[in-house]
């Protein structure tokens, strides 16, 4: 069969995407702001795309039990600063953030930021969802409260499916106080003497919201307090004392923006690519020295890095990954490079197919997106 | 289907005789759990002492469609580990090893036996403890924590069960034994740790755990505050949450909570208050300070009638003793009681406690309160008397208040599970389409529908069907209604 040009279908309300869903025969794709448009495995044979970026704004903000909800194609950046006039916060600092990313993308891609140390990802933020299934169901689980165990927790389902069960169409969200104060500490060195210095840190009792050692020459280790105005800086002194190696206090903004445009591979040669990587946190700083990587941020206290390599070493990396129990996934690569976009499969691959099928009998939604595995 | 001597015999085989109760009097040990007002003798009850070992028991359930269900210490609340007739129980209990603590990677990795306090144990002689502490803590298994995603009065600052569970292996109810998360929080693919966390024990076993630990705090400040109402005890929780305080734990009792848990423990509670909150604060010197001058100062704003300031580690147990002993020491002021669990949000808790008290005075019943006030879980007990015929009365009461937990924008439970207890609520809550949608998530595990069936999801479409295999309704006999 011929394909036609794939037509974007641009719903702005739940009644119009589940419409779009019912009314459009064939395969769908789902996009936001586009921000993880070539992340995972790329879409394959798509009929239609679902662009979801005109479904968009607060539909419930509870200030006083500290919930939002809020259409799925909602720029998380405009929903903090809406937030932010109620001193209050989504706990969730993806590097995509500032490029537009939606609140919908960033659970479908399971993305999450430095401070997922302290707060978790958006898998431990989203306490309810509604999505549109394949034959027009639409399914909402949880609601506006942070504590619930009514029912499976098919949120969680969506995070990280990358829109193959269907569109998320509201997202229910737990907020967090803006902390009063915040601060950045930052220590020059290679990335083992970073992970000794955040084995030290971690046995402390100065609680910091985001650790990470980003590369370069010699490389850095970035750490986030957050506090109260008056009592931040006595533990400002007590973590510089406590790292000790020409420790400071940084520019936090611009410290973090480096971050980010590391952690998105900017500046890479054209025939770069951008892998993450998860593993046991002790077991991430002998890891990336085995990594052919050009540019890395790593997590040495979550286990959680963005590794910057060559394309041609992406199968190399998701072996070496794998070997130290650990997994990866591709995110941006050249339009060009052919490189398997996941690790070896789960062992729960025949149960992840199994859901599939029973939501999405005809794999409709995001074809591709978990290739080969299914 | 009874269970048949070759089958048992498979069973035997496979675990030793001695591994294999049969026997009418030892069966019945395990006929309920918490929910003691359900009980149903399964025909067999198989001790594994090994995850292979839970493996080859699914298997030969699988085989023959035997439903089975998991269970560990049975202190689950809402008959989530009620047995099937002609079923197994499968006993998690001889899983109870901790295999390993790794402070540097902070975690542990656990059999689903082992207790929730263990946990702790084993991992404070490192300097870190596990968040998640429901008041069982001493008796319940991380396997039911899992089951249940039950947390207790710590999740408000540190995240529920969900959150500290990195992975877990479990025994699919075909038999196979697969691993959901992984050893960091990133993760590959569609959630499905999440999805198993708080699915009761109904898309698989439990057979190991591995959590996060946390580092204990440098400092924990504990203070007992006692006020004039409840309602004036819940507007010092929702300004604590509003001068961007999240404090480790807020707990509130009422009179009647007080009266039973003071007599119980001597934890040092006013027994002429109408309503206490404790308060716990953690994290540095620095930070912790501070915000114990706020609380007291908000609490002082509010009426505050006595505050009392843990001095000392010893006296801040006491107080935890008092609290974590409610439920238990109800039994000292009435002859039976019910344990509801429901969510509401923070906002909505003075109202909600008020139709609480009216529901109870029509009912011409007591209820009991002692909740998680800053996530807003409740836990009303009713009180009555089975001997008095007030049975009944108590349990349209307890369901009642659960279901007014959803019109108030809540939950049907925040820790205890739905289980057999609450199924025919689910309805209250969920649409049919959502409900159709979790019974097909859960035939993606389960298609033969074996595992802990009856439980959670009004079985499998409509309430008053047995649990177990699949039986036409009586309704669909009669040709009135037709299966989807």
């Amino acid at each position: 069969m011929t394909r036609a040009a794939p037509t974007t279908l641009r719903p702005t309300t739940p009644k119009e995407v589940r419409d779009a869903v019912l009314d459009t025969p064939g395969r769908l794709a789902i996009t936001g702001a586009g921000t993880a448009r070539h992340w995972a495995g790329r879409p394959a044979g798509v009929d239609a795309t679902l662009d979801l970026s005109g479904l968009s704004g607060v539909i419930a903000h509870n200030p006083g039990d500290m919930t939002v909800s809020v259409h799925a194609g909602t720029p998380l950046r405009a929903l903090q600063d809406e937030l932010a006039a109620h001193g209050q916060r989504l706990a969730l600092d993806a590097a995509r953030v500032a490029r537009g990313a939606t609140v919908g993308g960033l659970v479908a891609t399971a993305d999450a930021g430095p401070s997922a140390l302290v707060y978790g990802g958006m898998r431990d933020l989203v306490i309810g969802a509604t999505t549109v299934l394949a034959d027009g169901t639409m399914v909402r689980s949880g609601g506006h409260v942070i504590k619930n165990v009514a029912g499976y927790d098919v949120a969680k389902l969506m995070h990280g499916s990358y829109g193959t069960f269907g569109p998320l169409v509201e997202v229910v969200l737990r907020l967090h106080p803006a902390p009063r104060a915040t601060t950045c500490v930052a220590v020059d060195g290679p990335v083992d003497r970073a992970a000794e210095h955040v084995l030290r840190l971690m046995a402390s009792p100065l609680e910091p919201i985001a650790v990470e050692w980003l590369s370069g020459e010699p490389g850095r280790l970035l750490v986030r307090l957050e506090g109260g105005e008056r009592t931040l800086p006595a533990r400002v002194a007590r973590l510089v004392e406590l790292l000790g190696d020409g420790a400071r206090e940084v520019d936090g903004a611009a410290a973090w923006d480096a971050h980010a445009a590391l952690t998105a591979g900017s500046g890479a040669a054209p025939d770069a690519a951008v892998v993450r990587i998860g593993c046991a946190p002790r077991t991430l700083a002998p890891l990336i020295g085995r990594l052919p990587a050009t540019a890395v941020t790593a997590g040495l206290a979550t286990g959680v890095a963005t590794v910057t390599v060559p394309a041609t070493a992406v199968p190399e990396v998701h072996d070496t990954v794998a070997a130290a129990g650990g997994t990866s996934v591709l995110r941006d690569r050249p339009a060009s490079a052919e490189v398997p976009a996941w690790g070896p499969a789960p062992s729960s691959l025949a149960l992840l197919r199994a859901v599939k099928t029973r939501l999405d009998p005809d794999a409709r939604f995001a074809p591709g997106r978990f290739d080969p595995w299914m | 289907m009874p269970l048949d001597a070759p089958i048992r015999a498979e069973f035997v085989a496979l675990l030793g005789d001695q591994d294999v109760i049969d026997d009418p009097v030892r069966t019945r040990t395990y006929e309920c759990d918490g929910l003691t007002g359900n009980r149903v003798v399964p025909e067999l009850v198989l001790l594994p002492r090994t995850a292979d070992d839970v493996a080859g028991c699914v298997r030969i359930c699988a085989r023959h469609r035997i439903p089975f269900v998991a269970r560990g210490a049975g202190t689950g609340l809402s008959g989530g580990a009620l047995p099937v007739a002609d079923g197994v129980v499968i006993g998690l209990n001889r899983l109870n090893r901790v295999l390993e603590v790794d402070p540097e990677n902070r975690r542990a990795v656990l059999e689903p036996g082992v207790t929730n306090l263990e946990i702790t144990a084993a991992a404070a002689p490192h300097g870190l403890y596990f968040a998640p502490d429901p008041s069982s803590q001493q008796v319940c298994t991380i396997g039911g924590n899992v089951a249940e995603n039950s947390g207790g009065a710590h999740c408000l600052k540190y995240g529920f069960t969900t959150n500290h569970v990195l992975s877990v292996e479990v025994v699919l109810p075909d038999g196979s034994l697969v691993t959901l998360g992984s050893d960091s929080a990133e993760q590959q693919g569609p959630d499905l740790r999440g999805v198993f966390l708080g699915s009761e024990g109904t898309l698989g076993v439990v057979t190991k755990v591995t959590v996060r630990l946390l580092r204990t705090p440098e400092v924990m400040r504990t203070l007992l505050a006692d006020f004039p109402s409840v309602a004036a005890g819940g507007q010092v929780v929702s300004d604590i949450v509003a001068a961007g305080i999240v404090p480790a734990a807020v707990e509130m009792m009422d009179a009647l909570a007080i009266e039973a848990a003071e007599g119980a423990t001597g934890a040092g509670y006013s027994l002429d208050t109408p309503a206490a909150l404790v308060v716990e604060l953690d994290g540095t010197v620095e930070e912790c300070d501070e915000q114990f001058a706020q609380v007291k100062e908000i609490c002082d704003r509010h009426g505050c009638t006595r505050l009392h300031v843990a001095g000392s580690p010893a006296e801040r147990a006491k107080i935890w003793r008092g609290r974590k002993a409610a439920f238990a020491a109800v039994g000292r002021i009435s002859p039976d009681y019910i344990v509801q669990d429901g969510v509401v949000p923070r906002t909505r808790l003075a109202e909600v406690l008020e139709r609480i008290e009216q529901m109870g005075s029509e009912a011409g019943l007591r209820v009991a309160n002692v909740f998680h006030a800053g996530d807003g879980n409740l836990h009303p007990l009713v009180l009555f008397s089975a001997a008095a015929g007030e049975t009944e009365r108590a349990e349209e009461l307890s369901s009642a208040i659960a279901e007014l937990c959803v019109e108030m924008g809540g939950s049907l439970s925040g820790e205890h599970g739905i289980g057999t207890d609450k199924a025919c609520s689910m309805p209250k809550m969920f649409g049919e389409e959502d409900l159709a949608v979790m019974d097909r998530l859960r035939s993606a595990f389960d298609p033969d529908r074996i595992c802990n069936p009856g439980k959670l999801l009004p079985t499998p479409r409509l309430c008053g069907e047995k649990p177990g295999h699949y039986r036409p309704h009586p309704l669909e006999e009669a040709g009135l209604i037709e299966r989807l």
